[in-house]
C-alpha cells in the first residue's frame, strides 16, 4: 500500500550548514494496516510523515502510494499534495474557526477532482461522518465553538469523509487530557478498522504506539532503528534506546566469553555475577553486551524461603531498598551487589531493608549485542 | 488575599478607591470632559456679536438637516471613505500575504518602503501626488504628449484623486498591520486544505483570506473611520476642486462665515462624534472577533512559504511598483520641486534650473527654524506626557483596580473626537476660559488629551505581559504600592514605553487638523507651517522644508519599528 525507499530530507539552516530531518529511511505498510512511527521528540516523525504527505519535498528517495510513484529523486517525479488523496489529522486539529462543522467536513469533497460530487451527495456523506463521529448534533456550529475532543473528532471526519486510502495522524492525541486519550485512542482503533483505511500514526507515547498499532516503527535521530508488533519491540527490543525508550528495563552491561549463535542461551558475565541470557541474534564474543529485563519478569522471594542450597542460576541475593506502592502493582527496588534492579509485582509483604532473593528467569532475560558500549 | 485575587481587584489596593485613583480620575476628566460639553452646548446655543453664548437653540441642527450642502458633504464623505478603505485595504492585503507567506524576491524592501512613509507629514505627501498628477504635473503632461491636445486629462482635485491619495496613506499601515495577521496564522490551517485537495488559489480564498476575513474586516472599517475624520487631504484635494466633506464643512463654516459660524460647526461635529462613537463601537466587536481565531492555533507550528514558480516575475514588478508609486515619488517630486525655484515638471531642461535656494531659504529662515523647534518640542512633550499618564492609566486598567473601567472609559473618550472637531471644541474653551490661546503649551495638552488612547493601550498591553505575582511578591518583600510600581512594574515596561513613546512622537508632529485652528504665531509647527505655505507661498519652500523634516522623522520611524518588532509590540 505504502513503501517508502531510502528517504533522505535535510534541512539547510540560515548559515548553510545541513542539519534534522531524516536519512534513508525505509518502510512498507500493507493495505487496512495501523502502523505507528514512535520516537523521542525531534526524532524525524513528523518530517517522514509531511514527505508521505507531499507538503514537504524529500532530498532523496522514492514513495509510492497504492502502486503510484508519488515521489521519486532519481526521476523528477513529483506529486502534490492536494492530488495524493490522503487524509491527515494535524497535531493542533487545523480545523477552520471561520466555518461551521458541516462546512469543514464538506470541503474535501467540494474540492475533489476525482469525482463531482452533487449538493445532496455531499449533504448525505457530510452528515454520515458527523453521525459516526458523533457530531450531527453540532453540524450547524462554528468550529471555533467546540472544545477540545470535538475538534479531534471533526478533524478526523474531515480526513475521513472522502474516503482515502491512505490516513496520517500527526501526534493526534498530544493535545487532548488524559482520560480524553484514553477514550479517543481506542475509538480511533475501532474505527480504523470498521473503515479499513491504512492508517500512519506518529506519537512520541510509547503507551499509544502499544495500545493502537499493527506494526510500530521505533526511530532515533532520522533514522529507524526497530519495525515490528508491539510486541516484538515491546519484548525483544533490538538495543538499548528501544529497551529504555518502550516501558522500563533493567539494563546490564556485560561480555560473553564465545560467540553466540542466534536463539541460544549463553552466559553474560556482568557486574552482579553470570547471567544466563536469551540471544535472539547472533553476537559475537569480541563485542560488550547488553543484559535486559523487564521489572514485571522478575521473581522475588524472602531470603529465608529459598535457603542458600536451593538456589538455582541465575538467582541472586540482595537487599531491598525502596518500596513504591503503584496500585496495580508495587514496584521494589532491590540492591544487589551495588546494582539497583527494578521489580514490578502485585503487592505482597516484603518491606524495605529485607533480604531477598531475585530470579532472573533465562527465557525472560534478552540477551543483545551491544557494539555502542566499546566506544565509549 | 485571594479573595480579593479572585474578585479581580489588585490585592495593593485592596481599599477600594484610593486617593491616586482620584487624581488619575480627575486628570483624565479635565482634559476630556470639557471638550465635549462645550462642543454640545455651543451646538445648541446662538451667539452674542462678541462670541458669548445667547439663548438656547437647535437652529443649528435645523440649519443643517434642511440643507442640501450637507447632505452632498455627507455623500462624499461615505463615498470618499469607503473608497479609501478599500484601495488602502487591498493594496496592503497583497502586500502583507506576499511579505509573509511566499518566497517572493525583495520581499523586505515592502516593510522599508512603509517604515519610511510613515515619517512623511501627510501635507508633504498630499503636496508631493498634487504636483504630481495635478494639472501641470508630470502626468497630465505626459497625456497629453501621448493623446495629443492640452488637457488636463486627469483632475485630481476630485472625488477619484482624494481616494487615491488617502488610500495611498494607509496602504502602509494596513500592510503592517495585516502583515501580523498573516504572521501568526498557523501554516498548518492551509496545509490541511493542501490535503483536502484544494488548489493554491482556492486555499487562499477559502482558508488564507477566509480566516483573515475578521481581520480585514475590522481594518477597512478602521480605515473608513480614520479617513471619514480625516481633513488633510479632503482640504488639499478636495476643497480647491470644490469637493467637499463633513470636515472641511465643518472647517469652512469657521474659516469662511464672517463672523465663524462656531454654531453650526458645532452642532456638525457633535453629529460626527455621534456616528464615531457607533463605528468605533463596531470595530472593537470586530476585532474583537479579529482576535478570537488567532487563539486557536496549537502546537505543531511551522512557518512556511508558499513557492511562487513562475509567478514571481509578476510579482516581482509588483513589489517593485509599490515603494515606487508608495514613496519614491512622492519623496523624487519633492525633492525636484525643493531644487527648483518654480515649479515645473519633470523634464531635461528642467535639470539645469536645480539649485539649492530653496534650502538655504528654508535652513536659514528663522519662522522655518522655529516651526522645526516647536514641532520637535510639541512631539517630544506630547509623547511624555501621554507615556507617563498612560503607563499609570493602563496599570490600573489592566490590573482592574477600582475605578479603572472609569479610567478606561475616559482615556478612550478622545478617540470619538476627529482632530479637526477636539480641535474646534478646544478652541471654544481656550478662547472662552484659559488664557493659553495660541501657546505651544495649548498645543501641547490638546495633543495629549487626543493621544492618551494610544498610550493607555500600549502601557496596559505591556503590564498585562508582566506577571502579577513579580508584583505580589514586590509587596510581600516589603515594598509599598508607588515603590513596587518604579522598582518592578516601570523597568519591565521600558520596552513598551519607549516604542508609545516615538509612536505618539510621530502621530502627534506629523498631523496638522488637531493643531491648525488652535497654532498660533508664537507656536507655528511644521505641519500647519507646510499647509500654510502651500496655500500662500512657493511651493519650493514648501517641498524643501518637508523633506528636511522628512529625513529627521525617519530616523524616529525607524527606531519605533525596530523596536516594536523586538518586542512584539502593535504598531497601530
Ligand atoms: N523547517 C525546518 N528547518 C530546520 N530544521 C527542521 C525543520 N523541521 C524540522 N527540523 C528538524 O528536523 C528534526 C526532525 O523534526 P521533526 O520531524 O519535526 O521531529 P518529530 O516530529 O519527531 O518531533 C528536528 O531536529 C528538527 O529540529
Ligand atoms: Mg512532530
Amino acid at each position: 500500500m505504502l513503501r517508502v525507499d531510502d528517504l533522505t530530507k535535510t534541512y539547510m539552516l540560515g548559515d548553510r550548514s545541513v542539519a534534522g530531518g531524516v536519512r534513508h529511511v525505509s518502510f512498507d505498510v500493507a493495505a487496512g494496516e495501523f502502523y505507528t512511527l514512535l520516537g523521542p521528540s525531534g526524532c524525524g516523525k513528523t518530517t517522514t510523515l509531511r514527505a508521505i504527505a507531499g507538503l514537504e519535498e524529500p532530498s532523496e528517495g522514492r514513495i509510492d502510494i497504492d502502486g503510484r510513484v508519488v515521489f521519486n529523486s532519481a526521476t523528477g517525479a513529483f506529486v502534490a499534495a492536494n492530488q495524493r488523496n490522503i487524509g491527515m489529522v494535524f497535531q493542533s486539529y487545523a480545523v477552520w474557526p471561520h466555518m461551521t462543522v458541516f462546512d469543514n467536513v464538506a470541503f474535501p469533497l467540494r474540492m475533489s477532482r476525482s469525482r463531482r460530487y452533487g449538493e445532496s451527495d455531499i449533504r448525505a456523506k457530510v452528515e454520515h461522518t458527523l453521525e459516526t463521529m458523533g457530531l450531527a448534533a453540532f453540524a450547524s456550529r462554528s468550529a471555533a465553538q467546540l472544545s477540545g475532543g470535538q475538534q479531534q473528532r471533526l478533524s478526523l471526519a474531515r480526513a475521513l469523509v472522502a474516503e482515502p486510502r491512505l490516513l496520517l495522524l500527526d501526534e493526534p492525541l498530544s493535545n487532548l487530557d488524559a482520560l480524553l486519550r484514553e477514550q479517543m485512542r481506542s475509538e480511533l482503533r475501532r474505527l480504523q478498522q470498521d473503515i479499513g483505511v491504512t492508517a500512519i500514526y506518529v506519537t512520541h507515547d510509547q503507551a499509544e504506539a502499544l495500545a493502537l498499532s499493527d506494526r510500530v516503527a521505533v526511530m532515533r535521530d532520522g533514522a529507524i532503528v526497530q519495525v515490528g508488533t508491539p510486541k516484538q519491540v515491546y519484548y525483544t527490543p533490538a538495543d538499548e534506546f528501544v529497551a529504555t525508550f518502550i516501558g522500563r528495563s533493567n539494563l546490564l552491561h556485560g561480555r560473553i566469553d564465545r560467540d553466540v549463535a542466534p536463539n541460544t542461551q549463553a552466559i553474560v558475565q556482568s557486574a552482579i555475577g553470570p547471567v544466563i541470557c536469551t540471544f535472539a541474534d547472533s553476537a559475537p564474543a569480541a563485542h560488550p553486551v547488553l543484559a535486559m529485563i523487564r521489572p514485571e519478569h522478575l521473581v522475588l522471594a524472602p531470603a529465608d524461603a529459598a535457603p542458600g542450597a536451593a538456589r538455582g542460576p541465575n538467582h541472586f541475593s540482595g537487599r531491598i531498598a525502596n518500596v513504591a506502592f503503584l496500585g496495580e502493582t508495587t514496584e521494589y527496588t532491590v540492591r544487589v551487589a551495588e546494582t539497583e534492579i527494578i521489580v514490578r509485582m502485585p503487592a505482597g509483604e516484603l518491606v524495605g531493608g529485607a533480604d531477598v532473593t531475585v530470579l532472573l528467569p533465562p527465557d525472560r532475560t534478552l540477551g543483545v549485542s551491544n557494539p555502542a558500549a566499546a566506544k565509549i | 488575599m485571594s479573595s480579593l485575587t479572585i474578585s479581580g481587584r489588585h490585592p495593593l489596593s485592596p481599599f477600594g478607591i484610593t486617593p491616586k485613583v482620584v487624581i488619575l480620575v480627575l486628570i483624565l476628566g479635565i482634559g476630556t470632559i470639557p471638550p465635549l460639553l462645550f462642543l454640545i452646548f455651543a451646538s445648541v446655543h446662538s451667539f452674542n456679536p462678541d462670541g458669548s453664548f445667547a439663548e438656547m437653540t437647535l437652529a443649528h441642527f435645523h440649519e443643517i438637516f434642511t440643507s442640501r450642502a450637507f447632505f452632498t458633504s455627507l455623500f462624499n464623505s461615505v463615498v470618499y471613505s469607503f473608497g479609501s478603505a478599500l484601495l488602502a485595504l487591498a493594496i496592503g492585503a497583497a502586500q502583507a500575504w506576499l511579505a509573509e507567506r511566499t518566497d517572493a524576491p525583495f520581499r523586505q524592501w515592502l516593510y522599508v518602503t512603509a517604515i519610511i512613509s510613515l515619517g512623511i507629514p501627510y501635507v508633504l505627501y498630499i503636496v508631493a501626488w498634487l504636483l504630481f498628477l495635478g494639472k501641470a504635473g508630470s502626468v497630465n503632461q505626459l497625456l497629453a504628449f501621448l493623446f495629443g491636445g492640452t488637457g488636463p486629462y486627469i483632475n485630481v482635485n476630485s472625488l477619484g484623486g482624494m481616494i487615491f491619495i488617502e488610500g495611498m496613506l494607509w496602504s502602509p499601515l494596513a500592510f503592517l498591520l495585516l502583515s501580523s495577521v498573516f504572521r501568526n496564522a498557523d501554516a498548518a490551517f492551509e496545509e490541511a486544505a493542501t490535503m483536502c485537495g484544494a488548489s493554491l488559489p482556492a486555499t487562499l480564498r477559502h482558508v488564507t483570506f477566509g480566516m483573515a476575513q475578521p481581520a480585514l474586516f475590522a481594518l477597512a472599517l478602521l480605515v473608513f473611520i480614520k479617513a471619514s475624520e480625516s481633513f488633510e487631504v479632503p482640504a488639499l484635494v478636495g476643497l480647491p476642486g470644490g469637493t467637499r466633506v463633513v470636515t472641511t464643512t465643518v472647517y469652512q463654516r469657521l474659516t469662511l462665515d464672517m463672523p465663524p459660524s462656531v454654531g453650526s460647526a458645532s452642532a456638525l461635529g457633535v453629529l460626527l462624534l455621534v456616528v464615531m462613537a457607533v463605528l468605533l463601537h463596531f470595530y472593537g466587536r470586530l476585532s474583537a472577533q479579529a482576535h478570537r481565531f488567532r487563539t486557536v492555533t496549537g502546537k505543531g507550528f511551522r512557518p512556511r512559504v508558499i513557492r511562487l514558480g513562475r509567478w514571481r516575475y509578476p510579482v516581482t514588478v509588483l513589489i517593485a511598483l509599490i515603494p515606487i508609486v508608495v514613496v519614491i515619488i512622492p519623496l523624487v517630486t519633492i525633492i525636484w520641486a525643493a531644487l527648483l525655484p518654480f515649479y515645473q515638471p519633470f523634464s531635461i531642461d528642467g535639470l539645469s534650473r536645480l539649485r539649492l535656494t530653496n534650502f538655504i531659504q528654508v535652513l536659514t529662515s528663522p519662522s522655518a527654524r522655529g516651526a522645526v523647534f516647536n514641532s520637535l518640542v510639541l512631539g517630544a512633550a506630547t509623547a511624555t506626557l501621554v507615556t507617563a499618564l498612560g503607563a499609570v492609566a493602563g496599570w490600573c486598567v489592566a490590573r482592574r483596580v477600582t475605578g479603572g473601567r472609569l479610567i478606561d472609559a475616559l482615556a478612550a473618550l478622545p478617540l470619538v473626537f476627529p482632530a479637526i472637531v477636539l480641535g474646534l471644541a478646544y478652541l471654544q474653551i481656550l478662547v472662552h476660559g484659559v488664557a493659553l490661546y495660541g501657546t505651544l503649551l495649548s498645543l501641547i495638552l490638546v495633543s495629549a488629551v487626543a493621544y492618551i488612547p494610544y498610550g493607555l493601550r500600549y502601557a496596559q498591553l505591556g503590564v498585562i505581559q508582566i506577571h502579577p505575582e513579580l508584583e505580589e511578591a514586590a509587596g510581600i518583600a516589603g515594598a509599598g504600592y508607588p515603590s513596587t510600581f518604579v522598582r518592578v512594574v516601570l523597568p519591565l515596561l521600558v520596552p513598551a514605553l519607549i516604542s508609545c513613546w516615538l509612536f505618539v512622537f510621530l502621530l502627534a508632529v506629523r498631523a496638522m487638523a488637531l493643531v491648525l485652528l488652535l497654532a498660533g504665531p508664537e507656536s507655528q509647527v511644521v505641519a500647519v507651517s507646510l499647509f500654510d505655505l502651500w496655500n500662500n507661498g512657493p511651493i519650493g519652500e514648501v517641498a524643501a522644508l518637508g523633506f528636511v523634516w522628512t529625513v529627521i522623522m525617519t530616523f524616529f520611524s525607524v527606531a519605533f519599528f525596530v523596536l516594536a518588532r523586538r518586542y512584539q509590540l502593535p504598531i497601530g
